[in-house]
């Protein structure tokens, strides 16, 4: 494991791993605004189907089509949590029954275990900045996505800590922006990851 | 009579007496001042303000003096002082009289002759209020010596009596003081008339006759508004001038010789009547066009609203076609600066029919028959009479299923008959089973033109023909390679499809698993055709899990690398050493034109004060009033600095004038510390 948290994004054969490109560097600009974590500047790719992707804590995965992990992915997914590192899984599509959430849930479930729904009042929710649950995104709420509102995101949970995490709210197109962009925000919508990240950390 | 009573009697006399003799001196001390400032007020008309308040002190006086006098005689009241007075007038009494008054003995009186007692009290209290009785008459007949009028205007003073007095002699003066203003409201408002004493703003409503008056010939005496000059004319015992009040604030200025005099007529224009419409309280679609609708609105006028109703009007037809009919409702004539509406909209009297639609609002008209009138509306609400057929439904339509999908379910449904077939084989005869078995194949043939359908399309092609000709023509594509080929050809490449340099090509890419499905149809259609299902069984499957395989890659993300972001973290945390670069000092930009002419009107005014306050403030009375319409919180400022200046000694108007100027230059800018333009290190 590294001396400084590297966000790294997780790379897979299938389907499109980099559908969120900015991301990374957006959630690194929150990370080094609100908490004193030695981040690093720039984020990495971690294929999965290499070793390398054991050193980092955390990993973010997302994308549109289908997941199919490769037998060497789903080994190492399962030794990455294994570890006690933190998988944030996001539908990229913010749909409940497409083909990312299909695949992806059942690509985890054979891998760590089966998800469940996490309750809002999680450690998690309050790791950091205080949340009611997972925070809504535009998608959820201005008819432009699916006009559904998750209340709830799914988790695998090992020894009472998130291993993985899968998210329906479409994160990965809320926070997929430049950072210099979130001066137009009057709330900077963002935060929610330094939760993620602290939770990954000291969980 | 007892003596004790007798001397009753003779208190009660003297304390007559020095009653009156109180009340005398204390009308004389009032009457005095009244006459002192009927005199004054005849020689310079006094202001209606202090008139009142001489009116006050003198009746102030009178109550003091009547006061004063009964303190000072309050021993008259004693009966012991009394009994001295009576031993002083009497030396025979020998002291016995206050004797027995102290001892309370009235057998020590024997020898006194209490008869004469009452005789000297009389003539005492007669004799006492003559003083004071002789001098009020004198000073009533001074008053009614004074000029009619004078001592009428300080009895009860009213506004604009302080022209009614007798005009100076002195022909060097100026006509213009006194000035009295009588403001008579438009006549639709059925307001009185209302006057003001020596006006320097009035505020009457747009519309209103303002007649100026004056003392004095009406010779040479002009009035100037808005470029137009009037004439004074000549009244009873003075002049008149008669201006109307115009929609917007103006000057006018009086002039008599070199004397000049302004008076701002700062008109306020009636308001139109402001309307709500409470019900219904937002637009509706009704299914049916039958009910009532209630109707209520509220309405608010600031002189009175004349009359008041909801009108609607009916929209028919569609289309370039319409037909419009309208009404009005609920009419009434409130006369009063608040009203409520109400009215009931019958649907079924109006004859509506599916889509029409009625709009409704409420209207108020006030009584100016000056500017107006003024007509304040509603907002207006629609009621649309729903067509049949257009009723609201969250049924959403099931939108087609893409190629893809049919393909998926038919070929599914495909295995599906051809897995039961097999089933049966052992029980069926040969003939039969290859009859069915061609069924399935000829299905099986459909299918795969669809798929090559999909596929010619999304090169962009048409259908493909051969599929729809004869199936054993020479020039169909049997194989993979050979449909591959033509997909090529229609992407106008000349390579062979399957050897391509550097990998597949993205045509290939996208179309494989189609062609895939395409290639193991015919062989599941070849096995079919000879009655071997479960032969054809795998191609069917593998047919299956390629149209599967093409239906969730549907989605293509064609873009290019995103740009590498690297972050600053000490910037983010606010932590960098950001090293400055001295930026040009950008002059305060310059006042528009507006402004301009304003701030210097306003410095020559000033500058004007320190040799002529009054000719200052008429500068800035003028300048307020062209600020009225531009700069209203600069007018307002310049307001309080003219009254600061008109109050005169005392009053300092030099932060109301610094106030106005500031206003005029705009907001001040406010930096934490110095800039690096300064040059301080």
């Amino acid at each position: 494991m590294t001396a400084e948290f590297v966000f790294a994004t997780a790379q897979y054969d299938s389907g499109d791993w980099d559908s969120a490109p900015l991301l990374p560097a957006n959630i690194i600009d929150t990370i080094a605004r609100y908490t004193e974590i030695n981040v690093a500047p720039t984020g990495v790719v971690a294929p999965l189907s290499g070793a390398r992707m054991l050193r980092y804590p955390f990993l973010y995965l997302t994308g549109h089509l289908p997941v199919r992990f490769s037998d060497a992915e789903r080994r190492n997914v399962r030794q990455f949590v294994d570890r006690g590192g933190l998988l944030f899984v996001d539908d990229h599509n913010h749909d409940i029954d497409g083909v990312f959430h299909k695949t992806a849930t059942e690509e985890i479930a054979r891998a760590v275990g089966p998800l469940v729904e996490l309750p809002n009042d999680h450690p998690l929710y309050s790791s950091f900045f205080k949340f009611d649950g997972p925070p809504t995104t535009s998608h959820e709420l201005n008819g432009w996505g699916d006009n559904l509102v998750h209340k709830h995101l799914l988790a695998v949970q090992r020894s009472g800590r998130i291993a993985v995490l899968f998210s329906n709210k479409d994160y990965s197109s809320e926070w997929n922006y430049h950072p210099d962009s979130k001066r137009f925000l009057s709330v900077d919508n963002t935060r929610f990851a330094v939760n993620l990240v602290v939770y990954a950390l000291t969980a | 009579m007892n003596p004790f009573a007798r001397l009753r009697l003779v208190r009660a006399l003297l304390a007559a007496g020095a009653t009156f003799r109180a009340f005398g001196w204390g009308a004389l001390a009032g009457l005095t001042v009244m006459l002192a400032a009927a005199a004054i007020d005849s020689y310079e008309a006094l202001a209606l303000s202090t008139r009142s308040e001489l009116r006050f002190l003198a009746l102030a006086a009178a109550v003091a003096v009547f006061v004063a006098l009964l303190w000072r005689d309050r021993q008259v009241w004693t009966l012991r002082r009394v009994a001295l007075w009576l031993e002083e007038r009497d030396p025979t009494i020998a002291y016995a009289l206050v004797t027995a008054v102290e001892v309370g003995d009235a057998g020590l009186l024997r020898a006194t002759r209490p008869e004469s007692w009452t005789k000297r009290a009389r003539l005492r209290a007669l004799r006492a209020p003559l003083a004071p009785i002789a001098a009020t008459a004198i000073t009533l007949v001074v008053l009614l010596l004074l000029p009619s009028g004078a001592v009428a205007r300080i009895r009860a003073p009213r506004p604009g009596d302080s022209i009614r007095g007798v005009a100076s002699r002195d022909p060097s003066r100026s006509r213009l003081s006194p000035l009295a203003a009588r403001i008579e409201p438009p006549p639709y408002l059925h307001a009185a008339p209302s006057v003001v004493d020596n006006p320097m703003e009035l505020r009457p409503v747009a519309g209103s006759v303002v007649v100026f008056s004056g003392q004095g010939s009406a010779q040479g005496i002009l009035a100037h508004l808005n470029a137009e000059s009037f004439a004074a004319s000549a009244r009873d015992d003075g002049w008149s001038i008669r201006l109307v009040a115009g929609g917007r604030p103006a000057v006018a200025r009086f002039t008599d010789r070199s004397f000049e005099r302004l008076v701002v007529i700062n008109s306020q224009a009636d308001a139109a009547p402001t309307v709500t419409l409470r019900s219904p309280a937002k637009d509706s679609v009704l299914r049916a066009p039958t009910g009532r609708v209630t109707l209520t609105a509220d309405a608010t006028d600031d002189f009175g609203i004349a009359g008041a109703s909801f009108e609607y009007i009916i929209s028919s037809g569609e289309g370039e076609t319409f037909k419009f009919r309208s009404g009005v409702l609920g009419l009434t004539q409130p006369n009063a600066t608040l009203a409520s509406l109400s009215a009931t909209l019958s649907l079924d009297s109006l004859k509506l029919v599916p889509g029409d639609i009625v709009h409704v609002r409420a209207v108020a008209r006030d009584a100016n028959n000056v500017t107006g009138p003024g007509i304040g509306t509603s907002e207006t609400r629609a009621l649309r009479i729903a067509r049949s057929g257009e009723y609201d439904s969250l049924a959403v339509e099931a939108a087609a299923p893409t190629e893809e999908a049919k393909n998926v379910v038919s070929q599914r449904m495909l295995i599906m008959l051809a897995e039961a077939l097999e089933r049966r084989r052992p029980r069926l005869a040969r003939d039969s089973l290859v009859g069915e078995s061609r069924s399935i194949a000829a299905d099986q043939k459909r299918l795969r033109r669809s798929v090559g359908d999909v596929v010619f399309m999304r090169l962009g092609g048409t259908q493909s023909a051969e599929e729809h000709s004869d199936e054993d023509a020479p020039a169909r594509a049997k194989t993979m390679q050979e449909l591959l080929a033509r997909a090529d050809s229609a992407t106008n490449k000349t390579i062979d499809p399957i050897d391509f340099q550097g990998g597949e090509s993205p045509v290939v890419a996208v179309n494989k698993p189609l062609l895939e499905a395409y290639n193991a149809m015919w062989d599941a259609s070849t096995q079919l055709e000879i009655g071997e299902p479960a032969a054809a069984l795998p191609h069917m499957r593998r047919a299956l899990v390629a149209i599967e395989k093409a239906r969730q890659a549907e989605r293509l993300y064609l873009r290019g690398r995103a740009p590498q972001v690297v972050i600053d973290i000490d910037k983010a945390r606010l932590k960098g050493k950001d090293k400055g670069s001295s930026a040009t000092r950008a002059p305060i930009p310059a006042a528009d034109s507006t402004t301009r002419s304003l701030e210097s009107r306003l410095v020559h005014a000033i500058e004007l004060s320190a040799r002529s306050a009054s000719a200052a403030v008429d500068s800035l009375t003028i300048l307020r009033i062209d600020a009225l319409a531009d700069n209203a919180t600069f007018a307002a400022a310049l307001g309080s600095a003219i009254d600061a200046m008109r109050r005169g000694r005392g009053v300092d108007a030099t932060a109301a004038l610094a106030h106005a100027r500031r206003l005029l230059a705009g907001p001040s800018i406010v930096r934490d510390s110095i800039g690096r333009w300064s040059g301080v290190p």
